[in-house]
């Protein structure tokens, strides 16, 4: 009989195959994982730092743009959540654009185009019942019609 | 000069050692920062944006907002817990004593659906912690996936 003497190659292991194929499976995952957050991004702003009105302060006569949101609520819900209302803008006090973003945009452009500063204040002033999303699409006009103050009017307290 | 025969034995294999360390290590580093995300972050049905960009936030001292909506109404949630406007305006408050001085950003995860009441609750509550930087936090939309024409 031939009896083997314990040596480097005869060593018993683990067997190291599944563990690796479990690791690797780990690794992939968490780092498909974070990629979901890739497809966020933001808009950004900054806040006035006094909230409301100040009193005795001297108001300027400052040209604006004021973009005005209405919901228009009907009943029921799509299927993926989303509720079946949609939104009227008011541009300028003046025109109704419906719920047409596109026009938004265009109108905003054209002021640009007619020598409007970058800088000039741009007011979003949803009632309280619009819905989120319509905010954004209203920022969202104003950003690509390259406008760089972005109000946003929210009630006084 | 003795030969030697190869044999099985005396295979040579790769070192896998150094390699399963290296995966050991992206493993827990992953499986870490993907839990200091989750603790920060709610399920949200994000807006959609055409201009939203990946911008750089490391540089600023974070406070996540998440409004998530519930029956028709948003919640304000902070690190995994609910806040009413005043609290959440304490709480600002104290995260910016915390900031000694470093610039402060909140970014706002709110639902798309939320009614902007909620929005504006929590923009008056950071306002009044004197704290500028508002980002609001939407999915990025390629101009061709435009829906509805809205």
């Amino acid at each position: 009989m031939k009896i083997r003497r314990p040596g480097a190659a005869g060593r018993m292991q683990p067997p190291m195959t599944p563990m690796i194929d479990a690791v690797f499976q780990l690794l992939i995952f968490f780092l498909l994982t974070p990629a979901f957050s890739l497809t966020e991004g933001f808009l950004t702003t900054n806040l006035p730092t006094t909230s409301g009105p100040v009193a005795g302060k001297e108001q300027k006569l400052v040209q604006r743009i004021k973009i005005e949101l209405y919901n228009v609520g009907q009943s029921g819900e799509f299927e993926d959540g989303g509720k079946n209302e949609f939104v009227s803008i008011v541009f300028n006090e003046t025109q109704n654009l419906g719920a047409n973003f596109d026009a938004l945009r265009a109108a905003l452009e054209e002021k640009r185009a007619q020598g409007l500063a970058a800088n000039t204040p741009v007011l979003i002033s949803p009632t309280m019942g619009c819905r989120h999303k319509w905010v954004v699409r209203a920022f969202d006009a104003a950003v690509a019609s390259r406008f760089t103050e972005i109000q946003f009017a929210v009630p006084y307290q | 000069m003795k030969h030697r025969k190869p044999t099985g034995v005396g295979a040579v294999g790769a070192n896998m050692t150094p390699m399963i360390d290296m995966v050991f290590n992206l493993l827990i580093f992953f499986i870490l920062t993907s839990q200091f995300a989750q603790l920060e972050t709610e399920e949200v049905r994000l807006p959609l944006s055409t201009t939203a960009t990946n911008k750089d936030y490391t540089e600023f001292r974070n406070v996540v907002i998440n409004i998530v909506e519930r029956d028709g109404a948003g919640e304000i949630i902070v690190f995994r817990r609910p806040f009413t406007p005043p609290e959440l305006t304490e709480f600002l408050i104290e995260a910016k004593e915390k900031a000694e001085g470093h610039p402060m950003n909140v970014i706002l995860r709110a639902d798309a659906e939320v009614p902007y009441e909620d929005v504006a609750r929590v923009m008056l509550a950071t306002g009044k912690a004197q704290i500028q930087g508002w980002w609001i936090t939407t999915e990025i939309e390629k101009k061709d996936e435009l829906r509805g024409g809205m």
